[in-house]
């Protein structure tokens, strides 16, 4: 009895940590290096907690002329986006400043680490590449968002990261440009698993970042060309990269319960709402539809936007105008408690969960590598037949005539108009109102019922609080 | 007889004073009471006299034995006969036959009373004029005879001692006619006889504090013999109110301990602080020792197995406990066998209890009303129609709050055997409490089953073997925070029904909050916690003689958890979910006790005390989740059916040990010296930080044992302590120095497509090998006093404790993966004095008041932080409010006490005359107004400041019972005071937030309104205004004075039912409370019991109710 109690002293006190996943050991193998790609994907995906599937993607983008949101209600924290008065307080904000991050940390730990891992080369490679992409797609959200941010290639702490001060775009710019770079020559053609990334999906982000970064603030109009030519070098390939457009617009929105997986989809956060919440589509869903039918009012089109969006296909399935009312009656968005139009595509059917669905949050479409090259030629080589091609099959499938025989410069009016109802709250426009500065049009253009503008509109938000208390050295 | 039953339980250890006691009690269990002849005592006496007389003898047997001899005046023979003695561990009756061979006088022994009586005097007893002749009879409380009780006249040694029938007979002479009875264990009474021929005596039991016998660690020690700052509280100290649970019995009742009901759910969280919390990152709870048994849980304890519970406040007390003392120590010491005395006792409670109040919000046509002003004032369409609002003018609406709270029924019943044979006592007992909560599908259920049993199976060897089952159930007791049927029942609105046309619940609330239907959260989930625990204790004691004996115990202690959660469609967005979850904790503890007592040259007295002790605790577990359930009315009985499951196990484990030291010393009983050092190494530590040693040393100063104090005659007991030590606090999980990964679904997992999600790991918190522990160094000077043959007792102490390499957390920026790094760093004062003042303020005839008050004030301070000024903590509510701020709200600074929360100053609403300046922030006159710290025109992080503590400065409790004749009432008073709550609630019923977009509270309607009510500070109705919950707004006063109990109890008359004693008693649990706290309750909130970063925090969290109580009590 005494035998079965006497645990023997030192030994006693060493500790055994069964169970738990310790140290660099983790990635020697494939499947550790793979575990750490899932990890490294999660918080862009990671519901109400961290990244791009809750309204707080709306949320940052709110100043755009696509989106706005309720005068009341309970969304004073969405209105100081629409009001270009956003404190660093706000908590939207952080989703996804925290999910930017925390994806770049679990990249940085495989890009730093996977010449430990032995296995399969090609296998490595594969995850390696996804892990470029990700850190890259994961700082140009950052950069074009915040500006000057903190510029991390590390996974381990160390005390002198809590005193980094922030870097200038330019530089950051640098790293996603050689991140991509080596995404692609890491990556096979195709993604390996609808969430995931490829070599494809590599080079259409590359030449949307050359796109942004011949506009503000690096204003390099050199890069105008390399776009072109990297968007037609997916175009030309996208067979190969398992890429082309659905015919029909509305199977991109069709199943926003049970999610999508089209050609289309360059790279989408794929949730799983049957799964778990925290791995659900809260972006969708109640999220962007109206009170009167049990939604959230979170965020709606703006007046003038959608009466200066051409009628067709394309206008029906973007928007939701006809409110059906919970005690049976219909009336126009003219009528409804906010007076808005709603969007059709966001919303999920009435009967049944409307939040917390499995609809795949489209981030990048094969749509945008077509007007990319479209705007980018019309800026470099100028507007030829390709481009011509590029924006009328879009213009096609919305149900709009073909375009021709335009000079350069209205070819680009005509592709920055095209970018904003092609891609009518699918986080694109805001992003071209910066790149180009044309915030003060675009707030000229307002319907006066709009959330009024409060003090001077500005193009990027407050780093968060949290971070600035840490680290007063991002203040500089 | 309560020092006769403390010294059997604590038979096994203790220093020589006490342990001569102890024998003696142990041979009266033996013998029993009856007046066994004197050679069956085996008390030992040890003398060696020369020449010495009779009475001198008797004197020091008096000192040795603690036996009280009396005797007629006139027998001089005793002082004229002189003789020696040489005696070596002798039983009392051979000293004495030998010490009265030869002289005409015989003895009887009653109890501890020995009557000594010339042999011819009952018959030759010379006839006195003036002599009268007085009868009576003596009895307890209750009305039994007391057999032994020692009847004197007052001024002489003259007197005899009562019989087997408590009656007695006595001449006296007229000029010397008072009376005094004397009884061990029960307050000595003076009687003036006068012309009376018989009286009738009721003796009330004393409280006999001075020579109680307490439990400290690893031993007892008598309490006038302590150098610490220990509070004692015994069975018959919370006897007058039924207890459930263990904090029921400390709150209010020891000076220095707070305790307050963070969640009033039956079986819910409680947080017990003594003398402050030292730690930040670490747990604050106290350590329970149970039967010797560390690290206990207190909730595994039926409050009726207690016979004491010591508090050890200062390191003199809790170094003995080393590195898991630094919290002060509970030392719970459960009941044992009598076995004089065979008594089953049956005790059947019934309960009732109801929701201390209600908030005031709006009914559903002001709250309709109210929303089209908003709309109006917001330029939108107005929501209701005035046929609506008129339709619930008549017909009402929703009362979220009356469907949910309820009236809650619950039971108890408790049963008791007690009972053994000279050599074996037991003690079995048997718990069942069914109790339902007063929020609606709430239930906690306990079964207890105890058996201690404890044996002598030779002069040298004794046993025990304590063995303790319970099984608590809890059903949907831990539903609290945002999404809970509280909070809800305040954020939807009362124009929303429960169910729709078809009957279903309604999923979404249209017009106001954006969670759950507060009565589906509580009907359509269920969220069982079931802990099944068996601890059983055991151990031998052996005497290799007088003063040297060896315990050796072991103990087990198991626990069993079993979750099952479901989560009906309602509540998920239909798509239902469940889970199970399953773990075991295995603790194993041996504990190697040697003490060595002994009193050299009668002043110097010794007790050393060397122990060894290892513990290892294990713990595994297993969870399984299903969502999107086939059929979702098998919940979590059947999780195969159900479209996606994901599954997860973890495995820690620890263990500890320990080598310790004590020495006591006592010198002629006035000076006290204790004197401990333990060492102990923890596998929590990477091997160079293993271990540490915790040493400590008290003294105390009895000056009413030295002359000049004692000819005072005021004090009873007058000492002076001070002591000095230090503790540890090990504050850090297992595996904290080492780099993990988190590795579960929630943290880690992702989908890649949309219908399965991949399990992943990601890089969890950054480690750091260099831990160590966090060490408290704590400083204590106290008081003792007693005055008027102990009716009055007076304690104070004044403490002072440093903690340094206290182990933070410190947040890491999100731009460096987030999370947190454990450091030693900075250091935190807790200092205080607290008073305790205990007495008999009236006792005339039938009526006794006695009240016991104590009150604390206690300061808490940050001294030093490192390098960093200040500290955010993780936001315990991180969804409060959300969308507006994502700030912790409690900040750690250097210079502030733990506690402070972090927020902007509330100035009020702009007024109309401030308009301009109200535009410099994008606002106008009646939005919220902000103090602008930095006066950069714009409200955000760098506007936050320190605005307020959660933490309670003073608490006090006031016990009062008042006993006439077989009636006795109990009044229990307890008071938190200088906290400050925020009160999200509030905040979240009065404003339109990220949670809700309306208000439901009735303070809404005093809001500003433009050019009607223009000084109101409720914000008005505006798009500009934002509300911010992290503000002084929401702060609110939350120091309260509560009746915390009063119970009222009736003694029926003896033979009321032959040989059954009945007590009835009714009572009250917060029955009333004063406070200018505006939510449910002031006392509730959402902390962690555990931790003192962030306290004071109440959104939805559980109310404490207000709970009547009818029952008996049995005895047979």
């Amino acid at each position: 009895m005494m035998a079965l109690f006497v645990l023997g002293c030192q030994k006693a006190l060493k500790e055994n940590p069964k169970g738990q996943v310790v140290g660099s050991q983790a990635l020697s193998t494939v499947e550790g290096l793979n575990a750490a790609l899932t990890g490294a994907y999660k918080p862009l995906g990671w519901t109400w907690i961290t990244g791009f599937n809750t309204a707080a993607l709306a949320a940052v983008l709110m100043g755009s002329d696509d989106l706005t949101t309720h005068p009341a209600s309970n969304k004073a924290d969405l209105r100081e986006f629409d009001q270009y008065h956003v404190s660093n307080l706000n908590g939207r904000m952080v989703n996804i400043w925290n999910g930017c991050y925390k994806s770049i940390q679990g990249a940085n730990n495989i890009i730093n680490n996977y010449k430990s891992t032995t296995g399969d080369p090609a296998a490595i490679n594969q995850i390696v590449g996804e892990a470029y992409y990700l850190r890259a797609f994961d700082y140009y959200w950052l950069v074009r968002l915040w500006g000057n941010i903190p510029l991390i290639t590390s996974e381990v702490y160390d005390p002198a990261v809590l005193k980094v001060t922030p870097s200038a775009p330019a530089e950051i710019y640098k790293l996603i440009e050689s991140d991509l770079g080596n995404a692609e020559k890491l990556m096979q053609d195709k993604k390996l698993d609808d969430g995931r990334t490829s070599k494809g999906a590599a080079s259409a982000l590359l030449a949307d970042v050359y796109l942004t970064e011949g506009g503000w603030p690096l204003n390099d109009n050199s890069k105008y060309a390399l776009a072109a030519a990297k968007a037609k070098e997916v175009i030309d390939n996208k067979a190969a990269y398992g890429f082309d457009l659905v015919s029909d617009l509305n199977t991109l929105w069709q199943d926003t319960r049970v999610g999508t997986r089209t050609s289309e989809e360059i790279f989408a956060i794929h949730n799983c709402g049957t799964c778990n919440w925290f791995n659900s589509n809260a972006l969708y869903g109640s999220s962007a539809m109206p009170g009167e039918e049990n939604g959230w009012d979170d965020y709606f089109a703006e007046i003038k936007f959608f009466n200066d969006f051409p009628a067709g296909t394309r206008k029906d399935v973007t928007f939701h105008t006809v409110i059906k009312k919970t005690d049976g009656t219909a009336i126009s968005w003219q009528n409804d408690a906010v007076k808005h139009p709603y969007y059709q595509k966001f919303r999920a059917p009435v009967n049944g969960s409307t939040d917390g669905s499995s609809a795949t949050v489209q981030l990048m479409r094969y749509a945008h590598v077509l007007l990319i090259y479209a705007e980018a030629q019309a800026r470099s080589g100028g507007v030829n037949q390709q481009a011509y091609d590029c924006i009328n099959a879009i213009r096609s499938r919305a149900g709009l005539s073909p375009l021709s025989g335009l000079s350069d410069s209205d070819f680009i009016t005509a592709v920055i108009s095209e970018r904003a109802w092609e891609f009518a709250g699918e986080y694109t426009r805001w992003f071209d109102i910066t790149r180009l500065q044309i915030l003060p049009q675009v707030i000229a253009n307002r319907d006066p019922s709009e959330n009024a503008v409060i003090g001077t509109p500005q193009y990027y938000i407050p780093i968060p609080a949290a971070d600035l208390q840490l680290n007063p050295n991002l203040g500089n | 007889m309560k020092i006769n039953l403390k010294c059997a339980e604590a038979s096994w250890r203790t220093m020589s004073k006490i342990f001569l006691i102890m024998k003696l009690t142990i041979m009266l269990l033996i013998v029993g009471l009856a007046q066994a002849g004197a050679k069956s005592y085996a008390q030992l006496i040890t003398l060696h006299e020369k020449n010495v007389s009779i009475e001198k003898v008797l004197l020091l047997i008096e000192k040795q034995s603690g036996y009280h001899f009396i005797y007629n005046d006139n027998l001089g023979i005793l002082k004229s006969t002189t003789l020696n003695v040489d005696v070596e561990k002798q039983t009392i009756g051979n000293v004495l036959d030998q010490c009265l061979n030869g002289i005409p006088v015989s003895y009887k022994i009653f109890k501890k009373t020995i009557a000594l009586k010339e042999t011819e005097q009952i018959q030759n007893e010379k006839p006195v004029i003036t002599i009268q002749k007085i009868s009576g009879t003596v009895t307890d409380e209750k009305g039994d005879a007391l057999p032994g009780v020692s009847v004197t006249i007052k001024g002489t040694t003259t007197g005899t001692v009562t019989d087997a029938k408590g009656t007695f007979v006595l001449n006296i002479e007229d000029s010397k006619n008072v009376l005094v009875f004397t009884s061990i264990g029960f307050t000595t009474q003076e009687v003036v006889v006068g012309t009376k021929t018989s009286i009738k005596i009721r003796m009330s039991v004393s409280s006999d504090a001075l020579n109680e016998v307490v439990v400290i660690g690893y031993g007892v020690q008598k309490k006038s013999d302590l150098t610490g700052a220990l509070s004692s509280l015994s069975a018959k100290d919370f006897k007058d109110q039924p207890v459930t649970r263990i904090d029921q019995a400390l709150q209010g009742r020891v000076a220095g301990v707070e305790v307050v009901n963070n969640s009033g759910a039956p079986g819910g969280d409680v947080s017990i602080r003594i003398r402050g919390a030292n730690s930040i990152l670490g747990d604050n709870n106290p350590l329970y020792v149970i039967d010797g048994f560390i690290g206990a849980d207190f909730n595994n304890l039926n409050p009726d197995d207690i016979a004491s519970i010591e508090v050890l406040k200062d390191a003199s007390s809790t170094a003995i406990y080393g590195s898991r003392g630094a919290n002060g120590v509970v030392l719970i010491t459960t009941k044992r066998g009598n076995s004089q005395k065979q008594e089953i006792t049956f005790t059947p409670i019934y309960y009732n209890s109801q929701v201390l109040k209600k908030m005031d919000l709006l009914s559903a046509s002001d709250f309709a009303t109210t929303v089209n002003a908003r709309d109006a004032a917001v330029g939108i369409s107005p929501t209701f129609t005035q046929a609506q609002i008129d339709g619930f003018k008549t017909n009402g609406a929703t009362n979220w709050q009356d469907l949910i709270f309820r009236n809650a029924p619950g039971e108890e019943f408790k049963l008791s055997l007690s009972g053994g044979n000279p050599k074996t006592a037991y003690f079995i007992s048997g718990d069942y409490l069914n109790q339902d909560g007063i929020v609606l599908n709430s239930n906690y259920k306990r079964y207890a089953i105890r058996s201690n049993i404890n044996s002598h199976i030779s002069d040298k060897l004794g046993i025990r073997l304590n063995v303790a089952a319970i099984r608590r159930e809890n059903l949907n007791n831990n539903n609290q925070g945002i999404n809970s049927p509280v909070n809800q029942a305040l954020s939807w609105a009362p124009t929303t029904p429960v169910r729709d046309a078809l009957g279903n619940y309604i999923i979404h609330d249209p017009l106001c909050s954006i969670y759950g239907n507060p009565v589906a959260l509580a009907t359509d989930q269920t969220n069982i916690l079931n802990n099944s625990n068996l601890n059983i204790n055991s151990g031998a004691n052996y005497h290799f003689f007088k003063d040297l004996s060896l315990d050796v115990s072991f103990g087990v202690d198991y626990q069993n958890i079993q979750g099952e959660y479901y989560s009906g469609p309602s509540i998920t967005n239909n798509i239902p979910g469940a889970s199970r979850t399953s773990a075991e904790l295995f603790n194993l503890q041996n504990t190697n006790t040697l003490n060595y007592s002994h009193t050299f040259n009668h002043v110097h007295s010794l007790s050393v005390t060397a122990v060894f002790e290892q513990q290892k605790y294990t713990s595994t577990s297993f969870n399984a989740n299903a969502n999107n359930l086939t059929f979702y009315n098998l919940g979590f009985n059947n999780l195969a059916l159900s479209s996606t499951q994901s599954a997860g196990s973890s495995y820690s484990e620890s263990a500890l040990i320990s080598y310790l030291g004590r020495i006591n010393y006592a010198y002629k009983d006035k000076y006290l010296l204790t004197v401990s050092v333990r060492r102990d190494g923890s596998s929590k530590f990477q091997p160079t930080n293993q271990e540490s040693t915790f040493p400590s040393v008290g003294l105390a100063w009895k000056l009413s044992e030295e002359p000049f104090i004692k000819n005072l005659r005021v004090f009873d007991l007058l000492k002076l302590r001070g002591s000095w030590g230090l503790t540890g606090s090990q504050a850090i999980n297992p595996y904290a120095t080492l780099s993990t990964y988190l590795t579960d679904a929630f943290s880690a997992a992702s989908s890649f497509n949309n219908n399965s999600a991949t399990s992943g790991i990601v890089l969890g918190n950054a480690a750091n090998p260099n831990l160590k522990w966090e060490t408290t160094q704590a400083q204590d000077l106290g008081v003792d006093m007693s005055f008027f043959n102990e009716r009055l007792t007076f304690t104070a102490d004044a403490y002072i404790k440093n903690t340094k390499d206290l182990l933070l957390s410190l947040p890491l920026p999100a731009y460096a993966g987030g999370g947190n790094i454990i450091s030693n760093v900075g250091k935190m004062q807790n200092s205080g004095i607290e008073f305790n003042i205990g007495g008999v303020p009236v006792r005339s005839g039938k009526f006794t008041w006695t009240s016991s008050f104590n009150i604390s004030f206690q300061k808490n301070i940050v001294k030093n932080l490192g390098s960093l000024s200040s500290i955010f903590t993780n936001s315990i509510t991180p969804n409060a409010g959300s969308g507006l701020s994502t700030q912790s709200e409690f900040v750690i600074k250097t210079g502030y006490a733990l506690g402070s929360y972090w927020g902007l100053k509330y100035m009020g609403t702009w007024k109309p005359g401030e308009a301009a300046d109200a535009a410099k922030f994008g606002q106008k006159p009646g939005d919220s107004h902000y103090q602008d710290l930095n006066g950069d025109n714009a409200i955000n992080g760098s506007d936050f400041q320190i605005i307020g503590n959660g933490t309670p400065k003073q608490t006090l409790g006031w016990n009062n019972t008042f006993t006439y004749g077989n009636f006795s009432l109990n009044v229990f008073v307890q008071a938190l005071l200088g906290l400050k709550k925020l009160d999200y609630s509030y905040a979240s019923s009065i404003t339109a937030n990220a949670d809700a977009k309306e208000a439901t509270n009735a303070g809404i309607l005093n809001r500003y309104i433009p050019g009607v009510n223009e000084t109101s500070n409720i914000p008005a109705f505006s798009t500009t205004n934002i509300d911010y919950f992290e503000s002084n707004r929401f702060l609110e006063n939350g120091s309260f004075v509560r009746l915390k109990n009063i119970n009222f109890s009736y003694h029926l008359p003896k033979n009321t039912i032959e040989n059954v004693d009945i007590k009835l008693f009714v009572g009250a649990t917060n029955l009333f409370t004063i406070t200018k706290y505006k939510g449910f309750d002031p006392e509730s909130t959402n902390s962690n019991s555990g931790t003192d970063v962030a306290q004071s925090i109440d959104m939805g969290s559980y109310p404490n109710s207000k709970t009547f109580n009818v029952g008996a009590i049995f005895k047979f």
